[in-house]
């Protein structure tokens, strides 16, 4: 972006703007000022409540028309003062696509999600019905006029709910967090699709708790408890690593490292950084042995879970498993990957109990899962559902721990016992007697661990334990898994994310239409395009940077620790 | 998983004019309405398999089979314990089942079927859209159109979310039946709170999404249904109005009724 601001007017623009949701003693924004050029794509960064989706909302009236609270400030979009004007009316100029992609659709077909927006604003018949057809053509969905919008991928429909806010042209679109809810290929699909409406005129602002998502950014927010505390292009804010991370966002790996080793300037991307690395360690570089190792070994003492020619179908439609065998020793730490749809969370409802497989065996501790008891099965295998608000109910955190120990009739003091225990291991023991509804996300997610722990199983299931988690969240989730892993209770996590695995989990199983087709250890992985590939995964940056090196890195630490040693070898680097 | 009953298909039920398939619905209400006797049902029946077949909506029918057939036996058993005319067949201490108490019992289990049938029928052959858009026509305010077509698509989100809860809570050893029906209903808070308020999130976000994207805005909202009073709609209305209006002259002369 070289235009100078004077010479255009602002898309938007925002001026000593202050809100506070009601019921609430904080500030969500406090005197934001912010300028939206023209044609600029700007990205906002921060923690859960730093005020990134309230700033956004702020452009088309969301703040504060919709949601309640006191507001001061000053808003123009395109020229015009926003004071008192209905959300509806600036529908047409500020364009938004939500996380939830489940929540803004509402119609039967494709074609008539796409002319909602239009029919609203009373444009006639024929116009509407000329826009549908380029609308989806340009999020890569023609001809898909008359599909049910069910019926699509998570990808899909997020590209839908694009397309409906294109059609209807607008200046300014504002995605909020669009692809926290996605698997890794219809995250690339709809990032992919941001970045092709790029150069067209319009102005777009991407909100993402993952700074890497937003480098390709012409400007970059960093949002905290309500301010805006860093303004630059990513050039210049991605280097500032401590300052993202006390802000609760993940710093790009690549600056990850570069901090850690004192490297300057930061790379661009990852070819900057091969060759600067090159250049500085040479052929020091050649001379590593690339023997595939693993830093962590497994120790394999018993089986706690067995699942021999597994079978499962949903109705009449094609198998969601078929011939699933997986074996699980105590201690593991195992990941399991796959694209939506796969057959990860109907195999891990296997397991639990939830569905009844059509043929094959389930083994916990060596007896079939038929003879178990249900304790005897809750304290063999524990599920965590991905959204932890589909088993929290109580009145109190307390309360909803207990719920579990006391359905199976434990004695009340040994419930009480479970309960400290289980609170003081998931640092929830502090909120103990407040409302669980009143905690943040992370506090629920961690509240629903802490539930299912309390019948102390010896395997731990969680589906997608970090979805919808900040940085900082997920990195408090992972660290509670890790502690519970050490302390002896076998882990499986249905996951997404891949610098999460690269850092905690040990083993990988793939899953792709319902049969296993990979299961090992991370590093042969990540390292297996083809299978990469067939999974839409893509590894995390480092690791990728460490193989392009010939080094052997899952994540930044072990990247740091490898070029130390590689420096170490020749004091004059 | 269920989310609509919409089958997507050119028949002819299709493409008649939705306001029309709405009065199509209304009348086969008003029809068995009047009407108790098993015999006097059977025409609506037969014109409603009829349809169906017209409509290729056999597999939604097929989804609701057990709802179909088990309405009428406690429908019937409910109205033979109420009904005490005719001859008896079996007359004990406060049992009294008649010949007439029978066929009562069956004609209203049959009913209800039939308004059921009527209803899947209505809404495999209409979209939402155009559901809303009738009652639009029929000179419902937008927003009430719009909050009922709205209501169509959450039922399913809903008893998705109340099945995975359900899941969750037998997990933790919760056990939902135990005790009588009182107690039942109680247990069943567990499940209900989670769906409840997953349920107030989720609309809060529709809501959102909803404003965002002009809902509400002053203008009128443009109607995108392709559909305009034909020849073959005006036909259907007729016949539909005659078969209203003989089941209104059955009951007037008293062929509806059971007993004479």
């Amino acid at each position: 972006m070289s235009a100078t601001p004077a010479s255009f007017a602002p898309a938007a623009a925002l001026e000593r703007v202050t809100f506070s949701y009601r019921d609430s003693a904080s500030r969500a924004l406090c005197e934001i000022d912010f300028v939206l050029r023209p044609g600029e794509m700007v990205g906002i960064m921060g923690a859960s409540g730093a005020g990134k989706s309230t700033l956004v909302k702020c452009l088309n009236r969301l703040v504060p028309a919709f949601e309640d609270g006191d507001f001061s400030g000053r808003v123009t979009v395109a020229g015009a003062s926003s004071d008192d004007r209905p959300v509806s009316d600036l529908a047409a100029t500020v364009g938004m696509v939500f996380q939830d992609f489940e929540a803004q659709l509402f119609s039967t077909n494709a074609g008539l999600e796409v002319a909602f927006g239009l029919q609203q604003a009373g444009l006639p018949r024929e116009e509407i019905i000329a826009r549908i057809g380029p609308a989806l053509e340009a999020v890569g969905l023609g001809g898909f006029e008359s599909r049910d919008p069910t019926t699509l991928s998570g990808g899909e429909k997020q590209r839908l709910a694009i397309a409906a806010v294109l059609a209807m042209r607008p200046r300014i679109i504002v995605f909020d967090e669009p692809t926290t809810d996605l698997d890794p290929e219809g995250r690339a699909e709809v990032l992919e699709l941001i970045q092709s409406l790029r150069g067209q005129g319009l102005s777009l602002i991407l909100i993402d708790h993952d700074a890497e998502a937003l480098r390709a950014c012409d400007r970059v927010l960093l949002m905290r408890d309500g301010a805006i505390i860093a303004e630059a292009c990513p050039e210049q804010i991605m280097p500032r690593v401590a300052d993202l991370e006390s802000a609760g966002v993940r710093p790009p790996d690549l600056n990850r490292a570069w901090a850690t080793l004192g490297l300057e300037p930061h790379p661009r991307d990852l070819a900057t950084a091969e060759r600067y690395l090159r250049e500085r360690l040479g052929e020091r570089l050649a001379a590593t042995d690339n023997a595939a190792r693993d830093a962590r070994p497994i120790a394999p003492d018993r089986n706690l879970l067995t699942v021999s020619a597994l079978r499962f179908a949903y109705s009449t439609a094609a198998p969601a498993i078929e011939d699933v065998n997986l074996t699980i020793a105590a201690g593991e730490f195992v990941a399991i990957v796959g694209r939506n749809g796969s057959g990860k969370t109907t195999l891990a409802k296997l397991i639990a109990g939830l569905l009844t497989p059509a043929a094959g065996v389930i083994r916990l501790d060596g007896r079939d899962r038929h003879e178990l008891s249900a304790l005897e099965a809750a304290q063999a295998v524990g599920y965590v559902f991905q959204n932890p608000d589909h088993q929290i109910f109580a009145a109190t955190v307390e309360d909803e721990v207990a719920f579990g120990p006391q359905n199976f009739k434990l004695a009340p003091d040994e419930v009480s016992r479970r309960v400290a225990e289980v609170l003081a291991a998931v640092d929830l023991t502090a909120l103990r007697s407040r409302d669980p509804f009143l905690l943040s996300k992370g506090e629920r997610q961690r509240l629903a661990v802490a539930g299912i722990l309390a019948l102390r199983p010896r395997l731990l299931i969680l589906d997608e334990p970090t979805t919808g988690l900040d940085y900082r969240e997920q990195r408090r989730m992972m660290t509670l898994i890790e502690e519970l892993n050490r302390s002896g209770i076998a882990i499986v996590i249905i996951t997404h994310t891949p610098w999460l695995i690269a850092d905690y989990a040990r083993r990988v199983v793939l899953m792709r239409r319902g049969r296993i087709r990979f299961d090992g250890s991370v590093s042969e992985f990540f390292a297996d395009e083809d299978l990469l590939k067939l999974a839409s995964f893509r590894p995390p940056e480092i690791n990728l940077l460490a193989r392009r090196l010939g080094l052997d890195a899952l994540n930044v630490q072990q990247f740091v620790t490898a070029i130390r040693a590689l420096r170490s070898r020749d004091p004059a680097a | 998983m269920l989310t609509s009953l919409y089958l997507d298909r050119a028949s002819a039920i299709h493409r008649l004019h939705p306001v029309v398939k709405l009065f199509g619905l209304f009348v086969v209400f008003w029809s068995v309405f009047w009407v108790d006797r098993p015999l006097a049902l059977v025409p609506i029946a037969v014109l409603l398999i009829l349809a169906a077949q017209v409509a290729g909506a056999w597999p939604n029918f097929y989804a609701f089979r057990w709802f179909l057939i088990l309405m009428i036996p406690p429908t019937m058993i409910e109205w033979m314990a109420v009904y005490r005319q005719g001859p008896p067949l079996i007359d004990f201490w406060f049992i009294h089942l008649s010949g007439a108490a029978l066929r009562y019992g069956f004609g209203k289990g049959l009913r209800l079927a039939e308004l059921l049938a009527a209803s899947i029928l209505f809404l495999s052959t209409t979209t939402v859209e155009d559901f809303s858009q009738s009652l639009i026509n029929l000179r419902i305010p937008y927003r009430v159109a719009f909050a009922m077509s709205l209501a169509f698509r959450l039922v399913p989100l809903f008893m998705d979310s109340a099945l995975t809860v359900v899941q969750a809570q037998r997990l933790r050893g919760y056990d939902f039946d135990q005790g009588n029906v009182f107690e039942r209903l109680r247990r069943y808070v567990p499940a209900m709170i989670p769906v409840f308020m997953g349920a107030l999130r989720r609309v809060n976000n529709m809501a959102m999404a909803l404003e965002a994207r002009g809902f509400g805005a002053g203008v009128r909202p443009t109607n995108l249904s392709a559909y305009s009073m034909t020849r073959r709609d005006v036909v259907a209305c007729a016949l539909l109005i005659v078969i209203g209006t003989v089941y209104f002259l059955l009951y007037l002369y008293g062929y509806g009724a059971v007993t004479p």
